[in-house]
């Protein structure tokens, strides 16, 4: 699904040069559920942010779902962004004036489809458990809601990817236990979904960890032993 | 289907706004609304002139005793103008169809028994009927048997029969032409105030051979009406009637005519001349209102993509494209100004409707100004978007997600 070789950021600031990724190289198979781990400032931000057609890196090469998009344009990043990746983000962004099911259907705006929008809405958002929230206003949600506001409408346009930036880093333990479930469901349903944490606990629920240093991969291994993937 | 969504979320950034919208549309409301009344007031102005002209006559012209003569202002008039020379043209330049010598009097002073008004005399042929385009619409008019015998007949304007006899019909009433008694014999259909501000209802005519024996006492003309065959063929009659003139008054060349010759052309550019400096200034304070409603729209849209970050970033992040960000601040600016504009015209034609009541002002509504009106604040709302909408739609999505 994701094919990222020998990966470089450099970032400049005036005349200093940061190098934020340093030849990263990562597969992800479809149906994956990984988790990328680093402490703050390591580069995963980067990584995900290029992961998903927001940013392109300063040189390698990242195929997605078959297509190399290092040197698309913007306007065709726009499109693979809508048509292929769902973000989902630590503190949600969702547009505060809109109800839900407004939220949600946001990426269908930019798309090609037609037809009722909010019949598509209300499908995705009782999948994620709130039917009974359809037109409230994100301030009228808990976090934990407002999340899945977030995942609903990253779900909306059935992308071939979830990418999720500390999806729970802004939620109680409760909640974030609601979103992983959430996430563990649509995993099992077939979702390829990549998640940068730096908890641990939230890593642990996922099928492989990556972990970076100073812009490097620095360890990728299964989260559990094949032996304990078995029981 | 994309523009139509992407237009829906514009309105909502607009509503969803209330106060900020309303302020940002202030300066357009205020330059669409002056801009409406201006436009409304010149062009009804102008429709009414034009009204006026046609009334005079599309295809006639005035010849008025006197050089440098304009209609409406009274100046000493030399003896040179005769009905030969009325004649003349008649029998001499084929695209005159018919002419009217007269004598006009202003300000006489009529009365019927203690009753008094003051009348514009004019004493003329029969044909002053069709010349003129004025009938009567009760009585009859002057006949060639009252020129011949020097009749005492008068047929008297609208205004002249309300102030002299109210609601009575004049018609067989006798009134007192400075000391000469006359009969009325018709009253004239309503004609209105001219493009001069003379009111034409306080007309009285007389036969023109009883005005010269019996009233005014003078064999030479004020004015001859001519009508012509062609109105295309004005400027070349113009000038056969001028050279006619000229020969028949024996002026020298170099000498300036004894007359003056008044077209429905200088009659218009007389009329619009007047209101023109006053629409100047005020388009001048349109122009302003608009350019500084403009000024205003950038800059709150360039503070709202700086609030706006978050959604520009979250949009992109779902896919917009960066025309597409631009488009949606382009279309927030630009309905903005529209609604601005749409408020100044209701508040414009409401101004026209009040101002209407102190002043004479057309009271129907055109599409003109209107159209006017609305395509200003289109081009209002384009200009001052374009520069916040760009800067938002290259703005860098990542940053903007921070």
């Amino acid at each position: 699904m994701i094919e990222v070789k020998n990966l470089s950021k450099v970032f400049r600031k005036e005349s200093i040069e940061v190098q934020v990724l340093q030849d990263v190289s990562l597969s992800v198979q479809k149906g994956e559920f990984i988790a990328i781990m680093a402490p703050s400032g390591m580069g995963k931000s980067t990584l995900l942010n290029i992961l998903g057609c927001l940013d392109k890196p300063s040189s390698g090469e990242y195929i997605l779902d078959g297509v190399p998009v290092q040197d698309m344009d913007d306007d065709e990043l726009s499109r693979i962004r809508n048509e292929k990746i769902g973000f989902v983000f630590q503190s949600f962004h969702l547009l505060p004036r809109m109800t839900a099911w407004e939220n949600v259907i946001l990426p269908l705006i930019y798309g090609d489809s037609d037809g009722d929008l909010k019949d598509r809405a209300v499908k995705v958002l009782t999948s994620v458990g709130l039917a009974d929230r359809m037109d409230h206003l994100p301030r009228e949600l808990s976090g934990g809601q407002q999340q899945r506001v977030a995942i609903a409408r990253s779900l909306i346009n059935n992308p071939r990817i979830i990418l999720a930036d500390e999806p729970t880093g802004n939620l109680d333990s409760a909640s974030g236990q609601e979103i992983m479930k959430i996430f563990r469901e649509l995993h099992s349903s077939g979702t390829t979904l990549v998640i940068v944490t730096h908890d641990m606990d939230v890593a642990r629920q996922t099928d492989r960890i990556v972990e970076m240093k100073d812009g490097r991969i620095s360890n990728d291994r299964p989260t559990r032993s094949p032996v304990e993937a078995a029981i | 289907m994309r523009m139509f969504r992407m237009g829906k979320q514009a309105l909502r950034a607009m509503i969803e706004n209330k106060t900020r919208s309303f302020l940002m549309m202030l300066g357009v409301v205020i330059g669409v609304a002056t801009l409406t009344m201006i436009a409304s007031s010149v062009l009804g102005a102008r429709a009414e002139v034009m009204g006026k002209v046609e009334k005079f006559g599309l295809d006639q012209i005035m010849i008025m005793a006197g050089a440098g003569r304009k209609p409406g202002v009274p100046q000493p008039i030399p003896t040179t103008l005769r009905v030969e020379d009325a004649q003349a043209m008649m029998s001499e330049i084929i695209n005159v169809k018919d002419v009217s010598p007269q004598i006009n009097r202003r300000d006489f002073l009529v009365k019927s028994g203690n009753k008094s008004s003051y009348a514009i005399i004019a004493a003329a042929n029969p044909n002053w009927e069709s010349v003129w385009n004025t009938s009567p619409e009760s009585g009859r008019f002057i006949s060639s048997e009252d020129t011949a015998k020097f009749a005492r007949v008068a047929v008297i304007g609208k205004t002249i029969q309300t102030d002299l006899f109210e609601d009575e019909d004049p018609v067989g009433k006798q009134i007192l032409l400075g000391n000469n008694p006359f009969e009325v014999i018709g009253v004239l259909e309503p004609r209105g105030t001219a493009v001069s501000g003379v009111d034409m209802d306080s007309r009285v005519v007389i036969p023109l051979s009883t005005g010269q024996k019996r009233v005014f006492n003078q064999d030479y003309l004020f004015m001859i009406k001519v009508a012509l065959h062609d109105a295309s063929n004005m400027s070349q009659t113009v000038e056969d009637i001028r050279a006619l003139l000229r020969e028949r008054h024996n002026l020298q060349k170099g000498v300036e005519d004894d007359f003056t010759l008044v077209t429905p052309t200088q009659v218009m550019n007389i009329a619009s001349k007047l209101s023109t400096t006053f629409s100047l200034f005020l388009l001048l304070v349109s122009a302003i209102s608009l350019i500084v409603g403009a000024i205003v729209i950038a800059n709150i849209m360039f503070i709202a993509v700086n609030e706006r970050k978050p959604e520009i970033g979250i949009r992109r992040a779902v896919g917009a494209r960066k025309n597409d960000i631009l488009a949606q601040f382009l279309m927030e600016a630009v309905s903005i100004a529209l609604a601005g504009g749409i408020l100044g015209i209701i508040i414009g034609l409401a101004g026209l409707k009040i101002l209407s009541g102190f002043m004479k002002l057309p009271n129907a509504i055109m599409w003109q100004p209107i159209a006017v009106a609305l395509v200003s604040a289109l081009i209002v709302g384009l200009l001052a978007g374009i520069q916040p909408a760009r800067k938002a739609a290259h703005l860098n999505p990542i940053d903007a997600l921070k």
